[in-house]
Protein backbone atom coordinates (compact mmCIF):
# COMPACT_ATOMS: atom_id res chain seq x y z
CA UNK A 1 0.00 0.00 0.00
CA UNK A 2 1.23 3.80 -0.62
CA UNK A 3 2.39 5.93 1.89
CA UNK A 4 2.37 9.36 2.44
CA UNK A 5 3.68 11.71 4.95
CA UNK A 6 1.60 13.80 6.23
CA UNK A 7 1.34 16.74 9.04
CA UNK A 8 -1.72 17.06 11.27
CA UNK A 9 -2.67 20.19 13.81
CA UNK A 10 -5.08 19.51 16.72
CA UNK A 11 -6.31 22.29 19.10
CA UNK A 12 -7.82 20.90 22.22
CA UNK A 13 -9.83 22.66 24.09
CA UNK A 14 -7.45 24.28 27.08
CA UNK A 15 -10.07 24.54 29.75
CA UNK A 16 -9.15 20.52 30.30
CA UNK A 17 -7.00 18.94 32.80
CA UNK A 18 -3.35 17.74 31.41
CA UNK A 19 -4.48 14.44 32.24
CA UNK A 20 -7.47 14.72 29.80
CA UNK A 21 -5.36 16.34 27.57
CA UNK A 22 -2.87 13.69 27.57
CA UNK A 23 -5.98 11.39 27.11
CA UNK A 24 -6.46 12.68 23.57
CA UNK A 25 -2.83 12.62 22.45
CA UNK A 26 -2.80 9.18 22.96
CA UNK A 27 -6.24 8.05 21.77
CA UNK A 28 -5.00 10.27 18.28
CA UNK A 29 -1.63 7.99 18.80
CA UNK A 30 -3.35 5.17 18.90
CA UNK A 31 -5.61 5.61 15.94
CA UNK A 32 -2.62 6.58 13.99
CA UNK A 33 -0.91 3.36 14.39
CA UNK A 34 -4.03 1.48 14.53
CA UNK A 35 -4.63 2.21 10.97
CA UNK A 36 -1.08 1.29 9.87
CA UNK A 37 1.13 4.63 10.20
CA UNK A 38 3.88 5.83 12.21
CA UNK A 39 4.61 8.61 13.79
CA UNK A 40 7.99 10.30 13.06
CA UNK A 41 7.18 13.91 15.26
CA UNK A 42 5.02 14.81 18.21
CA UNK A 43 5.04 18.07 19.05
CA UNK A 44 3.11 19.76 22.33
CA UNK A 45 2.70 23.80 21.72
CA UNK A 46 0.83 23.52 24.77
CA UNK A 47 -1.41 26.15 25.49
CA UNK A 48 -1.32 29.06 22.92
CA UNK A 49 -3.77 32.12 22.75
CA UNK A 50 -5.92 32.26 19.52
CA UNK A 51 -5.79 35.28 17.19
CA UNK A 52 -9.78 35.27 17.29
CA UNK A 53 -12.48 33.52 19.72
CA UNK A 54 -12.95 29.96 18.90
CA UNK A 55 -16.09 28.38 20.17
CA UNK A 56 -15.92 31.33 23.06
CA UNK A 57 -12.04 30.43 24.37
CA UNK A 58 -9.19 32.48 23.68
CA UNK A 59 -6.81 29.96 24.58
CA UNK A 60 -6.36 26.40 22.75
CA UNK A 61 -3.50 23.71 23.53
CA UNK A 62 -1.84 22.57 20.55
CA UNK A 63 -0.44 19.41 19.50
CA UNK A 64 1.42 18.62 16.29
CA UNK A 65 1.58 15.52 14.54
CA UNK A 66 4.09 14.24 11.66
CA UNK A 67 4.03 10.89 10.17
CA UNK A 68 3.54 8.70 7.74
CA UNK A 69 0.25 6.73 7.20
CA UNK A 70 -1.83 5.41 4.09
CA UNK A 71 -4.04 7.58 2.66
CA UNK A 72 -7.28 5.57 3.87
CA UNK A 73 -6.00 6.34 7.29
CA UNK A 74 -6.86 9.98 7.13
CA UNK A 75 -10.55 9.78 6.72
CA UNK A 76 -10.68 7.76 9.92
CA UNK A 77 -8.66 10.00 11.50
CA UNK A 78 -10.24 13.07 10.86
CA UNK A 79 -13.86 11.17 11.89
CA UNK A 80 -12.32 10.90 15.27
CA UNK A 81 -11.45 14.25 15.48
CA UNK A 82 -15.21 15.22 14.92
CA UNK A 83 -16.20 12.91 16.85
CA UNK A 84 -13.61 14.06 20.43
CA UNK A 85 -15.88 17.30 21.19
CA UNK A 86 -12.54 18.81 23.00
CA UNK A 87 -11.34 19.55 20.17
CA UNK A 88 -12.14 22.66 18.88
CA UNK A 89 -10.09 22.81 14.96
CA UNK A 90 -7.91 20.50 13.55
CA UNK A 91 -6.01 20.53 10.22
CA UNK A 92 -4.29 17.77 8.14
CA UNK A 93 -2.31 18.51 5.32
CA UNK A 94 -0.09 16.24 2.68
CA UNK A 95 3.44 17.02 2.87
CA UNK A 96 5.01 16.78 -1.00
CA UNK A 97 9.19 16.43 -1.21
CA UNK A 98 9.89 20.17 -0.75
CA UNK A 99 8.44 19.84 2.96
CA UNK A 100 9.41 16.79 3.88
CA UNK A 101 12.97 18.17 2.97
CA UNK A 102 12.36 21.19 4.78
CA UNK A 103 11.30 19.21 7.99
CA UNK A 104 14.20 17.31 7.64
CA UNK A 105 16.54 20.63 7.56
CA UNK A 106 14.86 21.67 10.43
CA UNK A 107 15.21 19.17 12.75
CA UNK A 108 19.22 18.71 11.44
CA UNK A 109 19.46 22.66 12.09
CA UNK A 110 18.05 21.75 15.67
CA UNK A 111 20.46 19.21 16.43
CA UNK A 112 23.24 20.97 15.54
CA UNK A 113 22.30 24.36 17.72
CA UNK A 114 22.53 21.92 20.47
CA UNK A 115 25.97 20.47 19.73
CA UNK A 116 27.47 24.22 19.48
CA UNK A 117 25.84 25.06 22.95
CA UNK A 118 27.94 21.47 23.98
CA UNK A 119 31.14 23.41 22.50
CA UNK A 120 31.38 26.62 23.73
CA UNK A 121 32.27 25.66 27.66
CA UNK A 122 34.74 22.97 26.48
CA UNK A 123 36.37 26.13 24.48
CA UNK A 124 36.28 28.54 27.39
CA UNK A 125 37.87 26.08 29.57
CA UNK A 126 40.39 25.80 26.96
CA UNK A 127 41.00 29.85 26.91
CA UNK A 128 41.01 29.51 30.69
CA UNK A 129 43.96 26.92 30.80
CA UNK A 130 46.24 29.42 28.19
CA UNK A 131 45.86 32.50 30.38
CA UNK A 132 46.97 30.47 33.42
CA UNK A 133 49.84 28.70 32.03
CA UNK B 1 14.35 55.77 -8.43
CA UNK B 2 12.48 52.38 -8.84
CA UNK B 3 13.80 49.66 -7.12
CA UNK B 4 13.48 45.76 -9.18
CA UNK B 5 12.10 43.82 -6.45
CA UNK B 6 12.95 40.38 -5.83
CA UNK B 7 11.28 37.28 -4.83
CA UNK B 8 12.53 36.72 -1.15
CA UNK B 9 11.77 32.86 -1.72
CA UNK B 10 13.57 32.61 -5.26
CA UNK B 11 16.42 34.05 -3.41
CA UNK B 12 16.70 32.06 -0.62
CA UNK B 13 15.98 29.17 -2.40
CA UNK B 14 13.23 28.56 0.09
CA UNK B 15 10.94 25.82 -1.47
CA UNK B 16 8.61 24.95 1.04
CA UNK B 17 6.49 27.68 2.80
CA UNK B 18 5.14 26.13 6.63
CA UNK B 19 1.83 27.55 7.65
CA UNK B 20 3.31 27.05 11.55
CA UNK B 21 5.83 30.09 10.77
CA UNK B 22 3.92 33.22 12.17
CA UNK B 23 6.82 35.61 11.87
CA UNK B 24 7.71 34.94 8.57
CA UNK B 25 3.82 35.12 7.75
CA UNK B 26 3.01 38.32 9.45
CA UNK B 27 5.49 40.36 6.99
CA UNK B 28 2.80 39.65 4.02
CA UNK B 29 -0.26 40.42 5.86
CA UNK B 30 -1.36 44.05 6.48
CA UNK B 31 -1.99 45.59 10.06
CA UNK B 32 -5.72 44.72 9.42
CA UNK B 33 -4.52 41.18 8.32
CA UNK B 34 -5.20 41.06 4.43
CA UNK B 35 -2.66 39.51 2.29
CA UNK B 36 -0.44 41.90 0.73
CA UNK B 37 -0.61 41.82 -3.02
CA UNK B 38 2.56 40.70 -5.11
CA UNK B 39 2.93 43.48 -6.92
CA UNK B 40 3.76 45.01 -3.66
CA UNK B 41 5.79 42.34 -2.14
CA UNK B 42 7.51 41.42 -5.19
CA UNK B 43 6.80 37.98 -4.55
CA UNK B 44 6.66 35.83 -7.76
CA UNK B 45 3.40 34.09 -8.80
CA UNK B 46 4.28 30.30 -7.91
CA UNK B 47 5.67 31.64 -4.44
CA UNK B 48 2.87 33.53 -3.78
CA UNK B 49 0.29 30.88 -4.41
CA UNK B 50 1.73 28.99 -1.73
CA UNK B 51 2.12 32.08 0.45
CA UNK B 52 -1.47 32.41 0.52
CA UNK B 53 -2.76 28.56 1.16
CA UNK B 54 -0.52 29.54 4.23
CA UNK B 55 -1.45 32.16 5.57
CA UNK B 56 -5.07 30.77 5.01
CA UNK B 57 -4.29 27.77 6.87
CA UNK B 58 -2.33 29.81 9.77
CA UNK B 59 -5.85 31.23 9.76
CA UNK B 60 -7.94 28.29 10.16
CA UNK B 61 -5.81 27.30 13.30
CA UNK B 62 -5.96 30.43 15.04
CA UNK B 63 -2.24 31.79 14.47
CA UNK B 64 -3.06 35.00 12.58
CA UNK B 65 -6.24 36.68 12.77
CA UNK B 66 -8.93 36.89 9.71
CA UNK B 67 -10.31 40.50 10.92
CA UNK B 68 -7.24 42.19 12.88
CA UNK B 69 -8.89 43.71 16.61
CA UNK B 70 -7.92 47.55 15.81
CA UNK B 71 -10.64 47.08 13.03
CA UNK B 72 -13.23 45.39 14.67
Amino acid sequence: MRKNMYESAVIINAALDDAQIEAIITKIQDTIQLNGGTISVLDKWGRKRLAYMINKSKIGFYVIFRFEAPSEAISKLERVYRLEESIIRFLTIKLDKFAVEYFNDQEIAATTKVEEVVETPAVAVVETKSTES
Amino acid sequence: MKNKKVCRFTEAKIKYIDYKDVKLLQKYITDQGKIIPKRITGTCAKYHRELTTAIKRARHMGLIPYVSDTVR
